[in-house]
């Protein structure tokens, strides 16, 4: 019944039920688990309507997907339903050069959209390390960030308004000029449980006529985050301040030779965009703060050649990984950033402890860490070290007053931590949001929130 | 229209929750009060039985100078913490009218657009957390002390532009940026025939100013020459070398466009910008009503002489204060004095929204405000955001129908 619907509103090249198709869409990079009852490729707005009117007669869930990216198992389907893929929906739809705006589909994926308007001196700024891979709309719907959200913001701060279908199928638009409450605000972000976004206005800005990136190298973490702390307590904002350890500078230069120091135990990667007077005044000051931190190797890249090589270790740091261990896994967190120096040492100690493996490699102007903690899966005892390891992380960042997820969201995999940062009074709000927008919580369900948490007030329609 | 009966200033966030949840039980009409300055912004409350104020919900309660962190009571005067961060070198772009008044809540809650944000970015995105207390007494945070967080609905965005009819905002947490070192002010005489080409510059140059006016009208409320055909106010921002350089490619940019000569101010650019964005909702006693028209920076030329044109046909004397690189246009319309404006001002206020449907007020003392479209058309999702309010305030208890839609 719900498969002749679906194949009667979208025809049945975009509906696909057969075991080994709905197979490959029962995970994303973080986890598997659940198999949907149908996946579907809509073309167009119309059609995603069309689905989620159907999915709702029918009593499905419905979980929006983009390119399966994401980390903590958002667009898994835990629950069954409809997978709603906006893959097939990736056009760019308008592009207002004069206004610096592009109205762009959900499936675009986020390293095109800066491809495609490179040629008119323009960027989307937001570039998760998945931009080759991760879509627009799984973009905003994690409020993705990035190395260099350090200074242009994430996700978020770029979207200007969004076309989105609610879990009645009707389509509502939001625009953060509009009078009344900013729903965008509340839109992105919200991992798919509160409507399926079908397009999205979003901000460009031009290209900086003058980059640089340099790499220091310490003798230490301890080092390197102190530094990291003086750069942003100086009133410095590079474009990127990103670092790696030992581990990550050793597996990065086996796979290619992006000419980082070997022998380095800790190394940071900073980018300062802008123009030519104002880099050369950021690399002036930022090679004395480094140096008063005791970095004994600097590195300034000019051409783009140069600067694309030392960027490539860093955006493959994670690949790169595999020479180490089969798996990894990713743990998120972001804490103030004057406490760099402890979390990395609750990292280090957390992962001596469970005898695992830690490549640091993380967006450390932003206080937001990243270790990944290798492993292999077909190992129990350390398939549990992984996860124990991963839990003592979350832990010490909250102690440090920091939060559970800095830029990969909560999804499936951190909803019941979602306690540990706010109180059941705290959630309800939260849940008053979803009252609206999705009553029946037919919208990915089991996500973001805990697991124990059943809003009270909820009454079905 | 009944005075409201009470005030109270409540010191804490849990003494203003139960406040809120006797009054909600009760059925009175709660209205929130900060700075007083946007006062003229939105209608006023259908009903208010008790005056809120949060002038003893003050002052900065974290200030973790090398996280680029501050967390503020919402009473904080604007003007304060402004002053505190300027302090340490750091900044948050609030570009509130009236500064000294106007509060950190009260700013937030109005959704204030500054002219600075097209460079900075809007004031929402320098808010890390919130805490904030509902209609029923419940209080709720939001975010942390963190720059990047996803976790869950972002809340604290979403209450910004909410103009208090969700809840009282009693704490706010930001992000703040390094102080731009210096700044410059640029002020020319704008003949009208150069306006479209000076704007057309003003948009392309390579170094983005921080903010742009083409101002007509507003004397004494603005530095420089007065005159009908008006000036162009530019302020730059950035290092020393940066403003060399700005310096050069705004003259010869401005000359290309017809601009005769430019006086440049050093000392005191940044109060002269302020005295611009208090004239944002400077009313002339009742003789004035002040509308915001948002558009986009290449159509706000065009779109601001429509506008002027049409104060003319009604012969009411408008002043202008284009946002050139935001696209907002402010235009004040008055006449000799009230009973004047108040003869022609309905009429003017539905032949501009047959020409600008979205245009708001943000300014006026005229007791003829109330039946204007201040809000301008609904936007389209109006029904979620009714929706929104029926959750969030079920009783109607905080500054009813003072937001859009009769929210
Ligand atoms: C190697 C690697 C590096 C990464 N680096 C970063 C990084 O630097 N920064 C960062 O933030 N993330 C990073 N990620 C995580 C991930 O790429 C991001 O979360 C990304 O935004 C997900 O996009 P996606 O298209 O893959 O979405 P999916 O994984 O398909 O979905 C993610 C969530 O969004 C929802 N969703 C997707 N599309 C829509 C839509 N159109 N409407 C409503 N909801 C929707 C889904 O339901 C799900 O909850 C990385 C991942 C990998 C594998
Ligand atoms: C009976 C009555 C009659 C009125 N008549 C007029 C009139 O004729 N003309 C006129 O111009 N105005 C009128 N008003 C509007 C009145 O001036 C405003 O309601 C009140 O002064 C709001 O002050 P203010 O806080 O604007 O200042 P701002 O601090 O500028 O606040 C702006 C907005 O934010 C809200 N707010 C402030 N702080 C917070 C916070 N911490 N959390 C959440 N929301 C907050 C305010 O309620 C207001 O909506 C009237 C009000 C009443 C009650």
């Amino acid at each position: 019944m719900l498969r002749e619907r679906l194949i009667a509103a979208l025809g049945s090249d975009a509906v696909k039920t057969e075991p080994e198709d709905l197979a490959v869409y029962s995970f994303d990079a973080y986890t598997d688990g659940g198999r949907p009852v149908a996946v579907v490729l809509p073309k167009s707005t119309q059609e995603v309507s069309a689905v989620v009117k159907i999915a709702r007669d029918c009593g499905e869930p419905i979980v929006a997907r983009g390119a399966g990216t994401g980390l903590c198992g958002g667009a898994v389907p835990t629950a069954g339903g409809v997978i709603v893929s906006l893959m097939r929906m990736n056009r760019i739809l308008e592009l207002d050069l004069r206004n610096r705006r592009v109205r762009v589909q959900p499936g675009l994926m986020n390293l095109d959209l800066s491809r495609q308007v490179a040629p008119e001196g323009l960027f989307y700024a937001p570039d998760p390390s998945s931009q080759q891979i991760s879509t627009i709309g799984g973009n905003i719907a994690t409020n993705a960030g990035g190395p260099h959200c350090l200074s242009y913001g994430t996700t978020v701060n770029h979207v200007l308004g969004l076309e989105v279908v609610d879990d009645a199928g009707e389509v509502f638009v939001t625009s953060i000029e509009d009078a009344g409450y900013d729903l965008t605000a509340a839109l992105v972000g919200s991992e798919g449980t509160l409507g399926l976004v079908t397009s999205a206005w979003l901000r460009l800005l031009a290209l900086p006529e003058a980059v640089r990136v340099w790499v220091a190298a310490f003798d230490g973490m301890d080092a390197a985050s102190e530094a990291v702390s003086a750069i942003i307590a100086a009133g410095i904002v590079p474009t990127a301040l990103e670092m790696m350890d030992a581990v990550i500078i050793g597996a990065v230069e086996a796979a290619f030779h992006a000419g980082y120091p070997t022998d380095a135990a800790a190394l940071l990667l900073v980018e300062s965009a802008g123009f030519e007077e104002d880099v050369a005044a950021s690399e002036e000051a930022i090679h004395a703060i480094v140096k008063q931190h005791g970095a004994h190797y600097w590195k300034s890249a000019h051409t783009l050649a140069e600067r694309n090589a030392l960027w490539a270790g860093r955006k493959g740091a994670a690949g790169a990984t595999g020479r180490i261990a089969p798996n990894y896994y990713t743990q998120d967190v972001c804490v103030p950033r004057s406490k760099l120096p402890q979390a990395l040492r609750a990292v280090e100690a957390a992962a001596r402890i469970n005898r695992i493996t830690v490549g640091n490699v993380f967006h450390a102007g932003d206080g937001n860490l990243h270790p990944l903690l290798m492993y292999d899966k077909s190992d129990a005892r350390q398939v549990a070290a992984v996860v124990e390891t991963g839990n003592v992380i979350l832990e010490s960042a909250i102690e440090l007053g920091g939060t559970i997820s800095g830029e990969h969201g909560i999804g499936w995999e951190k909803r019941d931590a979602m306690t540990r940062v706010y109180s059941t009074a705290d959630l309800a709000v939260m849940g008053r949001v979803r009252d609206v927008f999705d009553p029946r919580r037919m919208l990915n369900p089991e996500k973001i929130f805990p697991s124990g948490a059943r809003c009270p007030e909820v009454t079905p329609p | 229209m009944k005075a409201p009966s009470d005030s109270v200033a409540p010191k804490t966030a849990a003494e203003a929750g139960e406040i809120l949840a006797r009054c909600d039980r009760a059925g009175e009409k709660v209205s929130i009060v900060g700075g007083a300055t946007l006062r003229g912004m939105g209608f006023p409350p259908e009903r208010s039985d008790i005056n809120l104020s949060t002038k003893r919900l003050s002052g900065v309660v974290a200030n973790e100078q090398a996280d680029l962190t501050v967390a503020a009571r919402a009473g904080t005067p604007i003007q304060s913490l402004t002053a505190l961060l300027s302090t340490q070198g750091q900044f948050i772009p609030f570009d509130a009218p009236r500064p000294q008044y106007a509060t950190v809540g009260g700013t937030l809650a109005a959704g204030w657009l500054g002219p600075r944000r097209h460079l900075y970015g809007r004031l929402r995105d320098y808010l890390i957390g919130s805490t904030i207390v509902l209609a029923d007494g419940t209080i709720a945070r939001a975010g942390g002390m963190v720059v990047k967080n996803v976790s869950g609905y972002d809340m604290s965005r979403f209450y910004v532009g909410s103009f208090g009819t969700l809840g009282i905002i009693v704490q706010a947490n930001f992000k703040t940026v390094p102080l731009p070192k210096h700044a410059r002010l640029f002020l020319a005489r704008l003949p009208e025939r150069t306006r479209a080409r000076v704007c057309a510059q003003l948009q392309t140059l390579p170094m983005r100013p921080a903010a742009a006016f083409w101002i007509d009208g507003f004397h004494k409320a603005v530095d420089g020459d007065d005159g009908a055909e008006g000036r162009v106010a530019v302020l730059l921002e950035g290092s020393e070398m940066l403003l060399e350089r700005a310096t050069r490619e705004l003259r010869s940019a401005l000359g290309r466009a017809g601009v005769p000569e430019t006086r440049v101010l050093d000392a005191g650019a940044r109060e002269s910008f302020q005295r611009v964005v208090d004239a944002y909702v400077a009313c002339l006693g009742e003789r004035s009503v002040t509308y915001r028209i948002a558009s986009l920076p290449h159509s706000c030329e065009p779109n601001a002489q429509r506008a002027n044109e049409l104060a003319r046909r009604f012969e009411m004397r408008a002043e202008t204060i284009v946002d050139v690189l935001n696209g907002d246009i402010i235009v004040r319309v008055s006449d000799l004095d009230a009973r004047a404006l108040g003869a022609k001002i309905e009429a003017f206020d539905d032949a501009l929204h047959e020409i600008e449907p979205r245009a708001q007020v943000i300014a006026s003392d005229h007791p003829n405000r109330i039946y204007l479209r201040v809000w301008g058309e609904s936007p389209p999702a109006i029904a979620q955001m009714q929706a929104l309010k029926a959750r969030f305030d079920p009783n109607r208890t905080l500054n009813p129908g003072r937001f859009v839609g009769g929210i």
